[in-house]
Formats: C-alpha cells, sequence, structure tokens
C-alpha cells in the first residue's frame, strides 16, 4: 500500500466510525455540539499519532506476549497529557468534555490500530496511519456534531443561525438525536457505496 | 519462571518511563490548571459581589477551609459590603455549585453558577443565556430577593423554572436557601 493511501484510507475508506463502527461510545456522547465534536476529536488524534509512532519505535522490542499492557501503558500516558494539558489550557473545553476525556485510553480505535498497524510497519506509516485514522475520526464527530448542533439548538459552533422562528428539536442534542444522527449518515455513507458499486 | 521474570521486569521499567515523563508533564501543567481554578472562583466572586473592591474579598477560613467571604467596597477593607458563599444542590446529573452573594440583611446582590453537568437543552439552561441577552435569565431573577425566602414557581415562589420536571432549577433555588442558612450559623459563631 502506497504511503497516501495509508494516510487517505482512514478519511473515507476505512473511517474508523462510518465504516468500521469504532469507538461509537465518545462518538454518540460527546457530538452534542461542533465544539466539542472537534475538540473530542483533535484530542482522541493527538493520541493516536503518538501511541502509534511509539508503538512503531519499540515494535521490534516488545514481546508478544506482554504486548497489550504495554500498548495501554502508552496510550494511557498520552491520554494523561491531553487530559492534563486540556485542564490547564482549554479549561472550558475540558469541562465540557468531561469523563470522556480519560475514557480515551479504552477508545478501541486508538488500540485497534497499535494493534493492527504500528505493531507491523514503520514509524513513518504509523504516523501517517495514526494521522488519518485520527482525522476521520474528527471529520465523522464534526458531521454528526453540525447536524445535532444545527438541528438541536439552531446553532453552529456556538453561533445561532437559524434565527427566532426555528424551535430546536431538543432531541436532537439528546443521547436519542446521537443514535438517529449517526444511523441516517451510516446509512447515507452505505447508499453511496452501493450506488459506485451497482455503476461498475 | 524465568520468562515471567522478564516480562515482568520488562513491563515495570515500561511504567516506571511513563510513570517519571508524566511527573514532568504533571509539573508543568500543574501551575496553569490552579491558575484557571483560581480564574473560575475570582470570576464567580465579582458576579456575587458586583459593589466589592477586586482585591477586597476576603476568605473567612477556619482550618484552611474557606467558610465564606467578605466583600468591601474599598480596597482597605471599609464600607462592608457583603458576604459570598458556594452553594452546592444535586441536580438530575451533577452538583450544581453556584456562588451567591448577599448583603447583611440576606437580600441577594449577586450570583453565578460555577459548575454543573446537566442535561444539555434542559437543566443546564441554568446557565442559558437568551439571544441579544448578556447575562442568564435563570440566575438575574434572584437578585434582590431575600436568600431565606426563595422558592421555585411550582413551590409556590417567585422563581420561574426552566423546564417541566424543575429537578435543577429546584436544586439551584434550594440549595441557595440552605447554604445561607449555613452562612448566618457561621457568622452568629465568629
Amino acid at each position: 500500500m502506497s504511503a497516501i493511501k495509508v494516510f487517505t484510507k482512514g478519511l473515507y475508506a476505512q473511517n474508523p466510525v462510518f465504516k468500521q463502527a469504532l469507538g461509537l461510545c465518545p462518538t454518540l456522547a460527546v457530538t452534542n455540539s461542533v465544539q466539542n465534536g472537534i475538540g473530542m476529536g483533535l484530542a482522541a488524534t493527538f493520541v493516536l499519532v503518538g501511541s502509534n509512532v511509539l508503538v512503531s519505535l519499540i515494535r521490534k522490542a516488545v514481546p508478544a506476549k506482554i504486548r497489550i499492557p504495554i500498548y495501554i501503558v502508552i496510550i494511557a500516558s498520552f491520554v494523561t497529557v491531553v487530559d492534563l494539558s486540556m485542564a490547564g489550557y482549554f479549561p472550558v473545553l475540558h469541562k465540557a468534555l468531561g469523563i470522556f476525556v480519560p475514557l480515551i485510553v479504552v477508545n478501541c480505535i486508538i488500540l485497534g490500530r497499535a494493534e493492527a498497524f504500528a505493531g507491523k510497519n514503520s514509524v513513518g506509516l504509523s504516523f501517517l496511519d495514526g494521522l488519518g485514522m485520527g482525522l476521520g475520526f474528527t471529520m465523522a464527530l464534526l458531521i454528526l456534531g453540525t447536524i445535532r448542533e444545527l438541528l438541536g439548538n439552531g446553532s453552529f459552533f456556538g453561533v445561532p443561525v437559524t434565527g427566532a422562528s426555528f424551535e430546536p428539536m431538543l432531541i436532537m442534542i439528546l443521547p436519542p438525536g446521537a443514535f438517529l444522527t449517526i444511523g441516517f449518515v451510516m446509512a447515507f455513507f452505505k447508499w453511496l457505496e452501493n450506488r459506485k458499486a451497482s455503476h461498475v | 519462571m524465568k520468562d515471567m521474570l522478564k516480562l515482568g521486569g520488562l513491563l515495570l521499567l515500561i511504567t516506571v518511563i511513563a510513570a517519571t515523563a508524566l511527573a514532568a508533564v504533571y509539573k508543568v501543567t500543574k501551575p496553569r490548571i490552579l491558575e484557571q481554578k483560581r480564574l473560575v472562583l475570582e470570576r464567580a466572586l465579582i458576579l456575587a459581589l458586583p459593589d466589592a473592591d477586586k482585591t477586597a474579598i476576603v476568605p473567612v477560613k477556619k482550618d484552611d477551609k474557606v467558610l465564606y467571604y467578605r466583600g468591601y467596597a474599598n480596597p482597605d477593607t471599609s464600607k462592608f459590603v457583603g458576604y459570598a458563599f458556594v452553594a452546592y444542590g444535586q441536580g438530575y446529573s451533577s452538583v450544581i455549585e453556584t456562588m451567591v452573594g448577599v448583603d447583611s440583611t440576606g437580600k441577594i446582590i449577586g450570583l453565578k453558577v460555577m459548575s454543573q453537568m446537566e442535561t444539555p437543552g434542559l437543566g443546564s439552561r441554568i446557565e442559558e443565556v437568551k439571544y441579544g441577552e448578556k447575562t442568564p435569565w435563570f440566575q438575574d431573577q434572584f437578585h434582590n430577593r431575600n436568600a431565606a425566602k426563595l422558592a421555585v414557581d411550582k413551590d409556590g415562589g417567585k422563581i420561574q423554572s426552566i423546564t417541566g420536571a424543575t429537578i435543577s432549577s429546584r436544586a439551584l433555588t434550594k440549595s441557595i436557601v440552605a447554604g445561607y442558612k449555613i452562612l448566618k450559623k457561621e457568622i452568629s459563631r465568629n
């Protein structure tokens, strides 16, 4: 696989949320606004890139038997770095994301990439893989956050856009709205895929 | 057995390295995190005691724990304007923390919700600022009311609650009444 493909596959073809259906818990929980979605996406991207690079660096020294605990220690360390930095420099975002920042540790996308890619590939490729998957995840959260904030709160990035005559659909920023939105968006991507397949 | 020691040792080494790195990050970010907490408190105090001088809000402590604050209009702590205290109320999904300012008669002169994690779109509207306005309308209702006699509309009071179930509105309202009671007790003790 070419280096460019390693990077771009995370964006669409193997998008962690829409195609692999991984990391759905934070995806559903924090996308009630665009800001929260992007914040979570970028935090996870940082952890993903960092852990992918480090796992790849030490892949030859890690005994297969204890690779999972080692990966978890590495991931947890990066997450703690994100958690502390966010609390110090972006307190509003840190408060809004709450428990979901420390929970990045158990985001299966991150352990998944360490196990499926970084443990077997070079540092450069692992970096690109992590970046692509991270940005794909961020993009997915951005799409869901945009739809939910627009319909549920009548705003985009906290700025009111729909005007006073629009009565926001509260359900969209509550948990049921997350399931509804992701269902429709996934169906849309599946439809695109099927259409493409039938044209060939 | 030998294998076990080798693997265990390697794991120990990795966790020690990780812990050392994290200790360094903690040391760098700690002053920033404390500073952020202090800023939240300072902003809340200014809103709770709007007529007090920023440098003349004095914490009253007992065993290092802040019981309440005394605010003065002048930096030399002359001209007393009021007390400020933190009210804690159990809401639907979080403890609502509010900084409340009262004058010596118990009249509320200002308040600010410092921390809450209520349901977005429902309970968290206790902090909602309506389009075109500058201050949260729900909290504005408390101004100039007697802190000992607060109640939401459903309980026969004057505070208009934000949504039907009234959980967050009631939690905040009741926490102020309870907090004021504690404040009065502490003041009479000193």
